[in-house]
Protein backbone atom coordinates (compact mmCIF):
# COMPACT_ATOMS: atom_id res chain seq x y z
CA UNK A 1 0.00 0.00 0.00
CA UNK A 2 1.45 3.40 -1.29
CA UNK A 3 1.86 6.06 1.34
CA UNK A 4 -0.42 8.51 0.12
CA UNK A 5 -3.20 5.37 0.26
CA UNK A 6 -2.11 5.27 3.85
CA UNK A 7 -2.82 8.69 4.57
CA UNK A 8 -5.91 8.89 2.84
CA UNK A 9 -7.16 6.04 5.14
CA UNK A 10 -5.68 8.19 7.75
CA UNK A 11 -7.86 10.95 7.04
CA UNK A 12 -10.93 9.13 6.55
CA UNK A 13 -10.33 7.42 10.02
CA UNK A 14 -10.13 10.93 11.65
CA UNK A 15 -13.27 11.82 9.83
CA UNK A 16 -14.80 8.73 11.20
CA UNK A 17 -14.08 9.48 15.09
CA UNK A 18 -14.71 12.94 14.65
CA UNK A 19 -18.11 12.46 13.66
CA UNK A 20 -18.74 9.60 16.28
CA UNK A 21 -17.86 11.70 19.09
CA UNK A 22 -19.12 14.56 17.78
CA UNK A 23 -15.82 16.39 19.39
CA UNK A 24 -13.76 19.60 17.68
CA UNK A 25 -10.49 19.44 16.32
CA UNK A 26 -10.96 18.24 12.62
CA UNK A 27 -8.89 20.77 10.84
CA UNK A 28 -5.60 20.75 13.23
CA UNK A 29 -6.11 16.77 13.04
CA UNK A 30 -6.04 17.04 8.91
CA UNK A 31 -3.31 19.02 8.72
CA UNK A 32 -0.79 17.11 10.58
CA UNK A 33 -1.84 13.41 8.50
CA UNK A 34 0.96 13.21 5.94
CA UNK A 35 4.00 14.50 8.63
CA UNK A 36 2.74 11.64 10.17
CA UNK A 37 2.52 9.04 8.31
CA UNK A 38 6.01 9.99 6.85
CA UNK A 39 7.11 9.66 10.19
CA UNK A 40 5.23 6.75 11.21
CA UNK A 41 6.36 4.44 8.11
CA UNK A 42 9.25 6.00 6.85
CA UNK A 43 11.22 7.46 9.68
CA UNK A 44 10.98 6.10 13.33
CA UNK A 45 12.74 2.98 13.70
CA UNK A 46 10.70 1.60 16.70
CA UNK A 47 11.64 -2.17 17.48
CA UNK A 48 9.21 -2.19 20.39
CA UNK A 49 8.42 0.84 23.41
CA UNK A 50 10.47 -0.86 25.97
CA UNK A 51 13.37 -0.45 23.61
CA UNK A 52 15.67 2.26 24.80
CA UNK A 53 17.41 2.51 21.49
CA UNK A 54 13.81 3.03 19.87
CA UNK A 55 13.37 6.59 17.94
CA UNK A 56 11.11 8.79 20.42
CA UNK A 57 8.04 10.81 18.32
CA UNK A 58 6.40 13.72 20.67
CA UNK A 59 2.92 15.01 19.61
CA UNK A 60 3.78 18.19 21.26
CA UNK A 61 0.48 19.60 19.29
CA UNK A 62 -1.80 17.64 22.00
CA UNK A 63 -5.18 19.03 20.19
CA UNK A 64 -4.13 17.29 17.31
CA UNK A 65 -4.59 14.18 18.86
CA UNK A 66 -7.43 12.41 16.30
CA UNK A 67 -4.60 12.67 14.01
CA UNK A 68 -2.07 10.55 16.34
CA UNK A 69 -4.43 7.74 16.63
CA UNK A 70 -5.43 6.99 13.39
CA UNK A 71 -1.91 6.74 12.51
CA UNK A 72 -1.43 4.66 15.46
CA UNK A 73 -4.39 2.62 14.19
CA UNK A 74 -3.50 2.54 10.87
CA UNK A 75 0.48 1.18 11.47
CA UNK A 76 -1.09 -1.62 14.04
CA UNK A 77 -0.95 0.45 17.86
CA UNK A 78 -4.20 0.83 18.60
CA UNK A 79 -7.04 -1.82 18.31
CA UNK A 80 -9.80 -0.55 16.36
CA UNK A 81 -12.44 -1.08 19.52
CA UNK A 82 -10.06 1.69 21.27
CA UNK A 83 -9.92 3.58 18.47
CA UNK A 84 -13.59 3.93 18.24
CA UNK A 85 -14.11 4.69 21.49
CA UNK A 86 -12.31 7.99 21.40
CA UNK A 87 -13.88 10.92 22.99
CA UNK A 88 -16.85 8.48 24.39
CA UNK A 89 -17.78 8.37 27.99
CA UNK A 90 -15.68 5.01 29.46
CA UNK A 91 -13.49 5.14 26.45
CA UNK A 92 -9.91 4.09 26.07
CA UNK A 93 -9.04 7.75 24.23
CA UNK A 94 -9.32 10.92 25.26
CA UNK A 95 -9.30 14.49 23.27
CA UNK A 96 -5.88 14.98 24.50
CA UNK A 97 -2.58 12.52 24.63
CA UNK A 98 -2.34 10.96 27.76
CA UNK A 99 0.16 8.33 27.85
CA UNK A 100 -1.54 6.10 30.50
CA UNK A 101 -4.02 5.19 27.37
CA UNK A 102 -1.58 3.53 24.63
CA UNK A 103 2.27 2.43 24.79
CA UNK A 104 2.83 4.84 22.27
CA UNK A 105 1.86 7.50 23.50
CA UNK A 106 5.66 8.87 24.66
CA UNK A 107 4.53 12.46 26.10
CA UNK A 108 0.95 13.53 27.59
CA UNK A 109 0.32 16.60 25.60
CA UNK A 110 -2.03 18.96 25.04
CA UNK A 111 -1.05 22.34 26.78
CA UNK A 112 1.58 23.76 24.44
CA UNK A 113 4.70 24.40 24.34
CA UNK A 114 5.84 21.10 26.93
CA UNK A 115 6.82 18.99 24.01
CA UNK A 116 10.17 20.15 22.88
CA UNK A 117 11.59 20.86 26.51
CA UNK A 118 11.11 17.14 27.25
CA UNK A 119 12.42 16.41 24.20
CA UNK A 120 15.81 17.44 25.21
CA UNK A 121 15.55 15.26 27.89
CA UNK A 122 15.29 12.53 25.86
CA UNK A 123 17.80 13.40 23.39
CA UNK A 124 20.33 14.50 26.00
CA UNK A 125 19.77 10.68 27.76
CA UNK A 126 20.02 9.02 24.05
CA UNK A 127 23.55 11.14 24.11
CA UNK A 128 24.45 10.23 27.59
CA UNK A 129 23.84 6.20 26.76
CA UNK A 130 25.62 6.83 23.68
CA UNK A 131 22.38 5.32 21.68
CA UNK A 132 22.07 6.41 18.27
CA UNK A 133 18.27 6.79 17.67
CA UNK A 134 16.67 9.72 17.39
CA UNK A 135 14.07 12.49 18.73
CA UNK A 136 11.10 13.93 16.81
CA UNK A 137 8.38 16.79 17.98
CA UNK A 138 6.04 18.09 15.95
CA UNK A 139 4.65 21.63 16.74
CA UNK A 140 1.58 23.55 16.03
CA UNK A 141 2.51 27.01 14.37
CA UNK A 142 0.51 28.57 16.88
CA UNK A 143 2.52 26.88 19.83
CA UNK A 144 5.70 28.72 18.95
CA UNK A 145 3.87 31.97 20.77
CA UNK A 146 4.73 29.50 23.95
CA UNK A 147 7.82 31.03 25.66
CA UNK A 148 8.94 27.53 26.60
CA UNK A 149 9.71 26.64 22.91
CA UNK A 150 12.20 29.12 22.95
CA UNK A 151 13.56 28.47 26.44
CA UNK A 152 14.29 25.14 24.75
CA UNK A 153 15.39 26.62 21.16
CA UNK A 154 18.08 28.53 22.73
CA UNK A 155 19.52 25.73 25.19
CA UNK A 156 18.93 23.14 22.44
CA UNK A 157 22.08 23.37 20.09
CA UNK A 158 24.56 24.24 23.19
CA UNK A 159 23.62 20.98 24.83
CA UNK A 160 24.95 19.24 21.59
CA UNK A 161 21.53 17.78 20.44
CA UNK A 162 22.03 16.76 16.99
CA UNK A 163 19.68 13.82 17.55
CA UNK A 164 16.94 16.34 17.82
CA UNK A 165 13.84 17.41 14.86
CA UNK A 166 11.25 19.43 15.36
CA UNK A 167 8.60 19.53 12.58
CA UNK A 168 6.12 22.76 12.77
CA UNK A 169 2.96 22.32 11.37
CA UNK A 170 2.77 26.24 9.98
CA UNK A 171 -0.94 25.70 8.52
CA UNK A 172 -0.86 29.71 9.82
CA UNK A 173 -4.40 29.29 11.31
CA UNK A 174 -4.86 29.05 15.12
CA UNK A 175 -7.54 28.64 17.98
CA UNK A 176 -9.15 32.44 17.11
CA UNK A 177 -6.95 34.08 14.55
CA UNK A 178 -4.13 33.51 11.96
CA UNK A 179 -0.30 33.78 13.92
CA UNK A 180 0.64 36.04 11.10
CA UNK A 181 -2.09 38.41 12.00
CA UNK A 182 -1.12 38.17 15.94
CA UNK A 183 2.22 38.03 16.26
CA UNK A 184 5.68 38.27 14.70
CA UNK A 185 5.51 35.41 13.08
CA UNK A 186 7.68 35.73 9.86
CA UNK A 187 10.46 34.44 9.93
CA UNK A 188 9.84 31.11 11.65
CA UNK A 189 13.01 29.79 9.65
CA UNK A 190 15.31 32.76 10.10
CA UNK A 191 14.19 32.97 14.13
CA UNK A 192 15.51 29.36 14.43
CA UNK A 193 18.44 29.39 12.20
CA UNK A 194 19.56 32.44 14.42
CA UNK A 195 18.93 30.41 17.61
CA UNK A 196 21.70 28.11 15.71
CA UNK A 197 19.50 25.69 14.74
CA UNK A 198 18.90 23.74 10.70
CA UNK A 199 16.69 24.83 9.25
CA UNK A 200 14.40 23.57 6.32
CA UNK A 201 11.19 24.30 4.53
CA UNK A 202 8.99 22.43 3.28
CA UNK A 203 5.71 21.83 1.80
CA UNK A 204 3.86 19.85 5.10
CA UNK A 205 1.83 17.47 2.61
CA UNK A 206 4.63 16.44 -0.04
CA UNK A 207 5.55 12.85 1.35
CA UNK A 208 9.12 13.06 -0.68
CA UNK A 209 9.55 16.80 0.36
CA UNK A 210 9.25 15.98 4.05
CA UNK A 211 11.26 12.38 3.64
CA UNK A 212 13.98 14.12 1.76
CA UNK A 213 14.13 16.94 4.66
CA UNK A 214 13.95 14.60 7.79
CA UNK A 215 16.73 12.32 5.85
CA UNK A 216 18.76 14.76 5.32
CA UNK A 217 22.15 15.09 8.07
CA UNK A 218 22.05 17.38 10.14
CA UNK A 219 25.33 18.62 13.03
CA UNK A 220 23.10 20.13 15.02
CA UNK A 221 19.04 20.15 16.33
CA UNK A 222 17.13 20.34 13.31
CA UNK A 223 13.80 22.19 12.29
CA UNK A 224 11.64 21.56 9.62
CA UNK A 225 9.05 24.11 9.25
CA UNK A 226 6.14 22.22 7.14
CA UNK A 227 3.60 24.61 5.14
CA UNK A 228 0.62 22.86 5.14
CA UNK A 229 -3.41 23.59 5.11
CA UNK A 230 -5.40 22.90 7.91
CA UNK A 231 -8.22 21.09 7.34
CA UNK A 232 -6.20 19.45 4.11
CA UNK A 233 -7.74 17.05 2.19
CA UNK A 234 -11.86 17.91 2.16
CA UNK A 235 -12.18 21.09 0.40
CA UNK A 236 -14.99 22.86 2.70
CA UNK A 237 -12.51 22.50 6.02
CA UNK A 238 -9.57 24.03 4.34
CA UNK A 239 -8.03 26.82 5.29
CA UNK A 240 -11.28 27.75 7.58
CA UNK A 241 -10.75 28.30 11.26
CA UNK A 242 -14.19 27.10 11.85
CA UNK A 243 -13.08 24.05 11.17
CA UNK A 244 -10.99 23.96 14.37
CA UNK A 245 -14.26 23.39 16.73
CA UNK A 246 -17.07 22.46 14.07
CA UNK A 247 -19.03 19.08 14.34
CA UNK A 248 -18.58 16.47 11.94
CA UNK A 249 -22.15 15.85 10.93
CA UNK A 250 -23.91 13.32 8.92
CA UNK A 251 -23.22 14.56 5.38
CA UNK A 252 -19.97 16.25 6.20
CA UNK A 253 -18.51 12.42 7.08
CA UNK A 254 -20.30 11.39 3.91
CA UNK A 255 -18.94 13.97 1.57
CA UNK A 256 -15.51 14.24 3.09
CA UNK A 257 -14.76 10.61 2.71
CA UNK A 258 -16.03 10.95 -0.57
CA UNK A 259 -13.39 13.83 -1.64
CA UNK A 260 -10.77 11.73 0.03
CA UNK A 261 -11.73 8.43 -1.78
CA UNK A 262 -11.64 10.50 -5.55
CA UNK A 263 -8.19 11.40 -4.36
CA UNK A 264 -6.75 7.94 -4.61
CA UNK B 1 20.56 22.33 54.99
CA UNK B 2 21.41 22.60 51.83
CA UNK B 3 24.66 20.93 51.91
CA UNK B 4 22.81 18.01 53.47
CA UNK B 5 20.67 17.63 50.54
CA UNK B 6 24.13 18.21 48.11
CA UNK B 7 25.98 15.40 49.88
CA UNK B 8 23.20 12.90 49.36
CA UNK B 9 22.56 14.01 45.52
CA UNK B 10 26.53 13.58 45.12
CA UNK B 11 26.55 10.51 46.87
CA UNK B 12 23.83 9.04 44.82
CA UNK B 13 24.78 10.25 41.83
CA UNK B 14 28.22 8.45 42.46
CA UNK B 15 27.12 5.23 42.95
CA UNK B 16 24.28 5.33 40.23
CA UNK B 17 24.75 6.54 36.53
CA UNK B 18 21.12 7.16 36.08
CA UNK B 19 21.49 9.83 38.88
CA UNK B 20 21.60 13.16 37.39
CA UNK B 21 21.69 16.79 38.67
CA UNK B 22 20.03 20.06 37.24
CA UNK B 23 20.79 23.34 38.36
CA UNK B 24 18.58 26.35 37.51
CA UNK B 25 21.18 28.29 37.79
CA UNK B 26 21.67 28.44 41.22
CA UNK B 27 23.67 26.92 43.55
CA UNK B 28 26.70 29.02 44.06
CA UNK B 29 29.45 27.12 46.17
CA UNK B 30 27.04 24.00 46.36
CA UNK B 31 27.86 22.29 43.54
CA UNK B 32 31.14 23.24 41.96
CA UNK B 33 32.91 19.75 43.52
CA UNK B 34 30.00 17.66 41.45
CA UNK B 35 30.83 19.81 38.73
CA UNK B 36 33.96 18.58 38.33
CA UNK B 37 33.86 15.28 39.75
CA UNK B 38 30.75 13.94 37.54
CA UNK B 39 30.03 16.70 34.85
CA UNK B 40 28.22 14.24 32.64
CA UNK B 41 25.82 14.05 35.15
CA UNK B 42 25.07 17.93 35.62
CA UNK B 43 23.40 20.40 33.76
CA UNK B 44 22.95 24.11 34.59
CA UNK B 45 20.28 24.90 32.07
CA UNK B 46 20.17 29.01 32.69
CA UNK B 47 17.46 30.87 33.70
CA UNK B 48 14.59 29.13 31.93
CA UNK B 49 12.34 27.14 34.26
CA UNK B 50 9.71 25.81 31.76
CA UNK B 51 12.80 24.09 29.85
CA UNK B 52 14.35 23.22 33.16
CA UNK B 53 11.44 21.30 33.98
CA UNK B 54 10.74 19.50 30.78
CA UNK B 55 14.51 18.18 30.15
CA UNK B 56 14.17 16.77 33.75
CA UNK B 57 10.96 14.97 32.84
CA UNK B 58 12.27 13.94 29.44
CA UNK B 59 14.98 12.30 30.98
CA UNK B 60 13.31 10.79 33.82
CA UNK B 61 10.84 9.35 31.15
CA UNK B 62 14.18 7.68 29.87
CA UNK B 63 15.17 6.15 32.86
CA UNK B 64 17.15 9.04 34.77
CA UNK B 65 16.71 9.88 38.37
CA UNK B 66 16.54 13.35 38.16
CA UNK B 67 16.88 16.07 41.12
CA UNK B 68 16.03 19.77 40.02
CA UNK B 69 17.74 22.64 42.80
CA UNK B 70 16.47 26.06 42.59
CA UNK B 71 15.09 28.54 44.61
CA UNK B 72 11.63 27.69 45.63
CA UNK B 73 9.61 30.17 43.78
CA UNK B 74 11.40 29.40 40.54
CA UNK B 75 10.93 25.68 41.05
CA UNK B 76 7.48 24.96 41.47
CA UNK B 77 5.93 28.40 40.85
CA UNK B 78 6.95 30.05 37.66
CA UNK B 79 7.04 26.32 36.29
CA UNK B 80 3.83 24.95 37.88
CA UNK B 81 2.41 23.91 35.07
CA UNK B 82 5.01 21.79 33.52
CA UNK B 83 5.75 20.48 37.03
CA UNK B 84 1.98 19.68 36.83
CA UNK B 85 1.83 18.49 33.08
CA UNK B 86 5.17 17.00 32.99
CA UNK B 87 6.68 15.81 36.17
CA UNK B 88 3.42 14.85 38.20
CA UNK B 89 0.91 14.27 35.49
CA UNK B 90 3.15 11.56 33.97
CA UNK B 91 4.25 10.55 37.65
CA UNK B 92 7.69 10.57 37.06
CA UNK B 93 10.11 10.29 40.50
CA UNK B 94 12.03 13.42 40.04
CA UNK B 95 12.98 15.40 43.10
CA UNK B 96 12.85 18.54 43.68
CA UNK B 97 14.96 20.43 46.03
CA UNK B 98 14.24 24.10 46.84
CA UNK B 99 16.14 26.58 48.77
CA UNK B 100 14.67 29.25 50.71
CA UNK B 101 11.40 28.03 52.44
CA UNK B 102 9.46 30.34 53.87
CA UNK B 103 11.08 33.93 54.64
CA UNK B 104 14.06 32.63 54.67
CA UNK B 105 15.30 34.61 52.09
CA UNK B 106 14.31 38.39 53.68
CA UNK B 107 14.72 40.82 52.81
CA UNK B 108 14.80 40.03 49.63
CA UNK B 109 11.13 40.54 48.72
CA UNK B 110 7.49 38.72 48.29
CA UNK B 111 9.57 37.54 44.74
CA UNK B 112 11.67 34.88 46.44
CA UNK B 113 9.45 33.92 49.38
CA UNK B 114 7.86 30.24 50.02
CA UNK B 115 5.11 31.09 52.03
CA UNK B 116 2.37 29.04 49.43
CA UNK B 117 4.57 26.59 47.97
CA UNK B 118 3.56 23.63 50.37
CA UNK B 119 -0.53 24.94 49.22
CA UNK B 120 0.41 24.49 46.09
CA UNK B 121 2.32 21.56 45.87
CA UNK B 122 -0.71 19.92 47.86
CA UNK B 123 -2.59 20.35 44.23
CA UNK B 124 -0.63 17.69 43.18
CA UNK B 125 -2.05 14.53 43.80
CA UNK B 126 0.97 12.38 43.61
CA UNK B 127 3.41 14.82 45.18
CA UNK B 128 5.30 13.96 48.63
CA UNK B 129 6.11 17.02 50.23
CA UNK B 130 8.74 17.34 53.16
CA UNK B 131 9.76 20.21 55.07
CA UNK B 132 12.56 19.54 57.19
CA UNK B 133 13.86 21.12 60.31
CA UNK B 134 17.42 20.05 60.36
CA UNK B 135 20.42 19.03 58.42
CA UNK B 136 19.29 14.83 59.49
CA UNK B 137 15.62 15.48 58.49
CA UNK B 138 17.31 17.06 54.81
CA UNK B 139 19.13 13.61 54.82
CA UNK B 140 16.43 11.58 55.86
CA UNK B 141 14.07 13.05 53.38
CA UNK B 142 16.36 12.86 50.63
CA UNK B 143 16.26 9.06 51.30
CA UNK B 144 12.75 8.88 50.98
CA UNK B 145 12.70 11.09 48.06
CA UNK B 146 15.38 8.53 46.72
CA UNK B 147 13.27 5.42 47.07
CA UNK B 148 9.86 7.28 46.21
CA UNK B 149 7.91 6.21 42.69
CA UNK B 150 6.26 9.55 43.31
CA UNK B 151 7.72 12.92 42.58
CA UNK B 152 8.71 14.59 45.53
CA UNK B 153 9.21 18.38 46.67
CA UNK B 154 12.01 19.12 49.67
CA UNK B 155 11.71 22.81 50.92
CA UNK B 156 14.68 23.10 52.65
CA UNK B 157 15.72 26.90 54.69
CA UNK B 158 18.56 29.13 52.89
CA UNK B 159 21.28 28.13 55.17
CA UNK B 160 22.61 25.82 57.85
CA UNK B 161 21.10 25.43 60.88
CA UNK B 162 21.94 22.86 64.21
CA UNK B 163 21.42 19.44 63.89
CA UNK B 164 18.98 18.45 65.88
CA UNK B 165 17.77 15.03 65.38
CA UNK B 166 20.20 11.70 65.51
CA UNK B 167 19.93 9.64 62.54
CA UNK B 168 17.24 7.15 64.48
CA UNK B 169 14.22 9.13 63.36
CA UNK B 170 11.82 8.30 61.13
CA UNK B 171 10.73 10.92 59.64
CA UNK B 172 7.14 9.66 58.01
CA UNK B 173 5.74 10.12 61.39
CA UNK B 174 5.53 13.21 63.70
CA UNK B 175 8.36 13.20 66.09
CA UNK B 176 7.81 14.19 69.57
CA UNK B 177 10.89 16.39 70.48
CA UNK B 178 9.82 16.65 73.92
CA UNK B 179 6.39 15.35 75.74
CA UNK B 180 3.46 17.85 77.21
CA UNK B 181 0.10 17.30 78.86
CA UNK B 182 -3.00 18.91 76.83
CA UNK B 183 -1.60 21.18 74.82
CA UNK B 184 1.04 20.60 71.73
CA UNK B 185 2.54 22.27 69.07
CA UNK B 186 3.19 20.55 65.38
CA UNK B 187 5.76 22.23 63.39
CA UNK B 188 7.52 21.86 60.06
CA UNK B 189 10.79 23.79 58.21
CA UNK B 190 12.75 26.45 59.12
CA UNK B 191 9.86 28.16 62.16
CA UNK B 192 11.74 25.50 64.37
CA UNK B 193 14.43 28.00 65.51
CA UNK B 194 11.40 30.09 66.96
CA UNK B 195 9.62 26.91 68.01
CA UNK B 196 12.36 25.72 70.36
CA UNK B 197 12.98 28.93 71.62
CA UNK B 198 9.43 29.28 72.36
CA UNK B 199 9.29 25.76 74.08
CA UNK B 200 11.99 27.00 76.57
CA UNK B 201 8.42 29.11 78.21
CA UNK B 202 5.81 26.19 77.39
CA UNK B 203 6.85 23.55 79.95
CA UNK B 204 3.89 21.19 79.56
CA UNK B 205 3.26 21.95 76.02
CA UNK B 206 4.34 19.07 73.65
CA UNK B 207 6.74 19.99 71.09
CA UNK B 208 6.29 17.76 67.81
CA UNK B 209 8.06 17.79 64.65
CA UNK B 210 6.37 16.67 61.35
CA UNK B 211 8.37 16.66 58.66
CA UNK B 212 6.65 14.92 56.32
CA UNK B 213 3.70 16.81 54.92
CA UNK B 214 2.26 14.60 52.36
CA UNK B 215 1.75 11.57 52.49
CA UNK B 216 1.60 11.91 56.23
CA UNK B 217 1.23 8.42 58.16
CA UNK B 218 -2.53 8.79 59.12
CA UNK B 219 -3.08 6.56 62.17
CA UNK B 220 0.37 8.26 63.93
CA UNK B 221 -1.08 11.42 63.52
CA UNK B 222 -4.74 10.74 64.23
CA UNK B 223 -3.37 9.22 67.58
CA UNK B 224 -1.29 12.18 67.74
CA UNK B 225 -5.01 14.36 67.50
CA UNK B 226 -6.98 12.16 69.99
CA UNK B 227 -3.56 12.68 72.71
CA UNK B 228 -4.06 16.25 73.11
CA UNK B 229 -6.91 18.63 73.37
CA UNK B 230 -5.56 21.63 71.81
CA UNK B 231 -2.85 21.65 68.85
CA UNK B 232 -1.18 25.04 67.99
CA UNK B 233 0.29 24.29 64.36
CA UNK B 234 3.44 26.26 63.34
CA UNK B 235 4.67 27.54 59.86
CA UNK B 236 6.63 30.23 58.06
CA UNK B 237 3.48 29.40 55.60
CA UNK B 238 0.47 31.25 54.96
CA UNK B 239 -2.59 30.15 57.04
CA UNK B 240 -4.56 29.05 54.04
CA UNK B 241 -3.66 25.63 52.79
CA UNK B 242 -0.59 24.85 55.07
CA UNK B 243 -0.19 21.97 57.47
CA UNK B 244 -2.83 23.49 59.54
CA UNK B 245 -5.46 23.43 56.95
CA UNK B 246 -4.26 19.80 56.42
CA UNK B 247 -4.79 18.20 59.92
CA UNK B 248 -7.97 20.80 60.23
CA UNK B 249 -9.10 18.92 57.51
CA UNK B 250 -8.08 15.62 58.87
CA UNK B 251 -9.42 16.21 62.09
CA UNK B 252 -12.88 16.96 61.01
CA UNK B 253 -12.96 13.78 58.61
CA UNK B 254 -11.86 11.67 61.49
CA UNK B 255 -14.75 13.38 63.59
CA UNK B 256 -11.70 14.68 66.55
CA UNK B 257 -12.85 16.56 68.85
CA UNK B 258 -9.60 18.28 69.07
CA UNK B 259 -9.10 22.22 68.52
CA UNK B 260 -6.27 23.25 65.89
CA UNK B 261 -5.28 26.46 66.12
CA UNK B 262 -2.88 27.60 63.38
CA UNK B 263 -0.03 30.29 64.30
CA UNK B 264 1.21 30.83 60.31
CA UNK B 265 1.16 34.20 58.29
CA UNK B 266 -1.85 35.39 56.88
CA UNK B 267 -2.14 35.53 53.49
CA UNK B 268 -1.12 38.97 51.71
CA UNK B 269 1.49 39.59 49.26
CA UNK B 270 4.07 40.64 52.05
CA UNK B 271 5.58 44.37 51.37
CA UNK B 272 7.04 44.56 54.73
CA UNK B 273 10.98 44.83 54.62
CA UNK B 274 13.39 43.41 56.71
CA UNK B 275 15.16 40.55 57.69
CA UNK B 276 13.59 37.26 58.66
CA UNK B 277 13.69 37.50 62.65
CA UNK B 278 11.82 40.69 61.69
CA UNK B 279 9.26 39.39 59.47
CA UNK B 280 8.54 36.35 61.76
CA UNK B 281 7.67 39.32 64.87
CA UNK B 282 5.39 41.21 61.97
CA UNK B 283 3.75 38.43 61.48
CA UNK B 284 3.40 36.67 64.57
CA UNK B 285 5.51 33.34 63.99
CA UNK B 286 8.37 34.87 66.41
CA UNK B 287 8.96 32.55 69.52
CA UNK B 288 7.30 35.25 71.62
CA UNK B 289 4.15 34.76 69.77
CA UNK B 290 4.17 31.68 70.03
CA UNK B 291 3.95 31.46 73.20
CA UNK B 292 1.72 34.00 74.02
CA UNK B 293 -0.75 32.27 71.60
CA UNK B 294 -0.39 29.19 72.98
CA UNK B 295 -0.74 30.34 76.73
CA UNK B 296 -3.39 32.60 76.43
CA UNK B 297 -5.09 31.75 72.85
Amino acid sequence: MSLHVKAVNIRKNILKIAHSSKGPHSGTALSCVDILAVLYFKILKIASFSDANRDIFIMSKGHGAMALYATFFEKGYLEEKAFLSYYQNGGALPAHLDKETCEAIEVSSGSLGHGLPQALGFAYAKKLKNLSSHVYVLMGDGETQEGSVWEAAMLAPKMGLDNLTILIDRNNLQGYGRPSDLVSFESLDAKFQSFNWDVHRVNGHDLEALEMALKAPQNKPKAIICDTIKGKGVSFMEDEMKWHYFIVIDAFLEQGVRELEASL
Amino acid sequence: MRNSAAKKIFEYCQNHEDGFLISGDAGFGVWEAFQEQLPKQYINTGINEAAMTGLAAGLALSGHKVFIYNIIPFLIMRNYEQVRIDIAYQNLPVVLVGIGSGLTYAPSGMTHYSVEDIALARTLPNMNIISPSDPMQVQKAMEYAIASSNPTFIRISRSGEPVLFDDSIDITKPLHVKEGKTKAIIFHGSIVDEVLEASKALDDVAIISMPLIFPFDEAAVEALLRQYEHVYVVEEHFQEGGLGTMLRDFAQEKSLHVRIEKIAIKNHFIHEIGNCAYLRKCFGIDAKAIVERVLHG
